[in-house]
């Protein structure tokens, strides 16, 4: 059962976080939900590299060979949070000016073109 | 300089020049900006040239900080350099270069912002191009992301915020779908490297986590070639974005998403024949379904950047059909047609930019005739628009041959008539576009009025001279093929494909079909004919075939309605389709 969890979670984050952008009335709410969304992925990532009874990989005072958890995986989530958070920065200013403009944050009022 | 320190360049000098830009370009004059940017983008084309033929004897491969593959175990990062990749690198630097020279001046008031995320843009394009590891290509995915969407919503008024928004949303979904993807090959494969992950797919024998893999990726990388139905997008970000960006988004960025796409189906997955046989299926329904939505949605359009964003459409549909055949053959032809469609639909955008600068408008029934005094650019359009209709010479019609024959061999020889509808629908489109806004024609407006259209402008400080050299040149270099090019892209695609070099095929005989592309182009200028001379033909004719075909454009209409829910609904639809289906033909 334990080992299941990280990968419902995962399920569980992705399945509500495009519900909630499928359903979102306001689009900062939305940009809420992709984030929940991207951390699915983390949970993902985080679950696969993770080994019972294992240290951090980190090797400055355990000698080499000790037991540790998969330093990539790591390095990938480390990766896309940098990447996320300029998304998500570029995203919340796009909202931010579209508000000046329109005074409205409702994807229904904001069709491009219509 | 040895042709072993070249792949990192086309990436590393953009980049460079990008961060030198960034810290001096507010205390250079304006023009130092442009004349930089330009020349950083031809010598990314030289670059890519040089790696065209270097990469002849066999692909080159770079490994960051020398960290080679040791006792079969592989920690580092690589490039590998075939010539197919080369010639993409080659193709984006082309384009940029045209680019820039089109956009001279255009961006004054943002000073150098404009070239530093153009060259970021471009320095994120090559990456996809010539990595040769999952995790890499994601990250340089990532990258022409985030350029692309700040670049779209850069003139920040409404509707281009609107079309940025969604654009970013529904590609920011589609690097979440290839990185989960790339999380579950690599808890099997515990590497990222393409060729070992392919032993590893090899070994595995049909795992279901590596088909879970493998859908999420192949998702997340049509979300970016806007295949239907992940396209709804695609309309919205190329009608809205400045039109030397547009250039870019339809003659590579789109491309490189099937680019990316059947790289991996070749070179990672190709040994599984489950995936293969499922790829194989949802690529060909997937191709077709938009060469014929694309096609539809082109013709019924009125603004014409939103017009040519349907129409490349239609022709990615064209290129997936080209990689769903999975032979050599098929696979050359869709690189062939990748490289003129790039071409020709750069030039394209290029006039719908013209028009936007000299005419101060972009929608077609509102421009009829206005565009007498710029007549140059009203033959480039036309001969872009039998260049799209599949006009027999050039690059993009030696393509269309290749996926022809190729399809025909395996037995899909039916695939062509959707090909020559595909291409009767945009060319005609295009042909109309020209005759009513650079002659006059057309009076009477069609389907094509009820299309939502948005007044907008761009800055008119160049000389028409200076926005026709880029875009002629594009024409010209897409007609330049020489005929040994099929032969050449043959050989070029076995690394590509993974092939040994014994199993190289003959090129094609001539084709028995001499007659198909010039049925093609007759049925585009019979599109094009129809609908600019309707005033003239009998009432009973148009009222019934408007009322005939005004529901399914009304449908189609409807279904692109700009609401980023909707497209995300889509998105997890097809998402959904696409894991379906192969995994249900993995069980049958």
């Amino acid at each position: 059962m334990i080992d299941l969890l990280p990968w419902l979670v995962t399920a569980w984050l992705m399945a509500v976080g495009l519900y909630g952008i499928v359903t979102s009335r306001n689009y900062v709410h939305l940009i809420g939900c992709l984030t929940v969304v991207q951390s699915a992925t983390y949970v993902l990532l985080l679950a696969i590299g993770y080994r019972w009874n294992a240290g951090p990989p980190i090797f400055y005072d355990h000698p080499p060979g000790t037991p540790a958890v998969d330093p990539v995986v790591q390095a990938l989530v480390l990766t896309d949070i940098v990447v996320g958070a300029t998304v998500s920065a570029l995203l919340l200013a796009l909202a931010l000016q579209l508000h000046k403009k329109k005074g409205s944050l409702d994807p229904e009022a904001l069709r491009p073109m219509r | 300089m040895t042709a072993a320190m070249l792949p990192p360049l086309p990436v590393a000098l953009p980049m460079l020049i990008a961060a030198v830009l960034l810290t001096l370009a507010h205390v250079w004059p304006r023009r130092v900006p442009d004349t930089i940017a330009a020349l950083t983008a031809l010598a990314v084309t030289s670059i890519g040239l040089l790696l065209l033929l270097r990469a002849a004897g066999g692909p080159i491969t770079y490994w960051f900080g020398q960290w080679e593959p040791r006792d079969g175990v592989v920690l580092g990062i690589s490039f590998q350099v075939d010539q197919v990749g080369a010639a993409m690198v080659t193709l984006i630097g082309i384009l940029f270069t045209g680019s820039f020279v089109f956009a001279w001046g255009f961006f004054d008031e943002v000073h150098a912002v404009f070239h530093v995320l153009m060259l970021m843009f471009m320095a994120a394009l090559s990456g996809f191009c010539l990595t040769h590891d999952l995790f890499n290509m994601f990250v340089w995915f990532e990258v022409m992301s985030v350029a692309a969407f700040a670049l779209t919503a850069y003139r920040l008024e409404a509707s281009a915020l609107e079309a940025g928004l969604n654009f970013t949303v529904t590609n920011s979904l589609a690097s979440f779908f290839m990185l989960a993807g790339i999380a579950l090959i690599y808890s099997i494969g515990g590497t990222l490297d393409f060729s070992a992950l392919a032993g590893v797919v090899g070994r595995s024998g049909g795992n279901p986590v590596i088909l879970a893999s493998f859908c999420l990726l192949l998702a997340g990388l049509l979300i970016k070639a806007a295949m239907v139905p992940f396209q709804l997008w695609l309309a919205d970000a190329h009608a809205l974005a400045p039109s030397p960006v547009c250039v870019i988004f339809s003659g590579a960025m789109v491309t490189l998403g099937l680019y990316g796409a059947s790289k991996l189906a070749w070179q990672v997955f190709g040994s599984d024949p489950v995936i293969r046989a499922g790829a194989q299926h949802v690529m060909l329904a997937m191709g077709v379904a938009s060469t014929i939505v694309g096609g539809v949605m082109c013709v019924t359009q009125r603004h014409v950047k939103r017009l040519l964003a349907f129409s490349t459409i239609s022709h990615t549909g064209i290129m997936l059909i080209g990689c769903s055949i999975f032979t050599a053959q098929g696979q050359a032809g869709t690189v062939l047609y990748m490289l003129g469609h790039g071409l020709v639909k750069g030039a394209l955008f290029m006039t719908a930019g013209i028009l936007l600068a000299t005419c101060g408008g972009i929608d077609e029934i509102g421009l009829r005739g206005l565009g007498r005094q710029i007549r140059p650019a009203g033959i480039a359009m036309a001969g872009g628009g039998l260049l799209l209709a599949g006009a027999p010479v050039g690059l993009m019609q030696h393509g269309t041959t290749l996926i022809e024959t190729a399809a025909a061999a395996a037995g899909r020889g039916w695939v062509a008539g959707v090909m020559i509808l595909g291409g009767a629908l945009t060319g005609g489109a295009v042909l109309r576009v020209t005759g009513r806004i650079f002659l006059g024609l057309g009076a009477l407006p069609g389907e094509e009025d009820r299309s939502p259209t948005e007044a907008e402008q761009e800055a008119s400080d160049r000389p028409l001279w200076l926005m026709l050299t880029p875009c002629a040149s594009l024409l010209a270099l897409s007609l330049a093929a020489p005929s040994s090019v099929e032969t050449f892209a043959l050989r070029a695609i076995t690394p590509f494909i993974g092939a040994p070099a014994a199993s190289l095929q003959s090129p094609p005989a001539a084709s028995s079909h001499d007659y198909l592309p010039w049925l093609t182009v007759m049925l585009a200028l019979l599109i094009a004919a129809y609908d600019l001379s309707r005033q003239h033909l009998p009432g009973m004719l148009i009222a019934a075939a408007d009322a005939s075909f005004r529901p399914l454009h009304a449908l189609l209409e409807a279904w692109h309605s700009g609401l980023v829910g909707d497209y995300v609904a889509w998105i997890v639809f097809g998402l959904a389709l696409v894991a379906g289906c192969i995994t249900w033909l993995a069980i049958v």
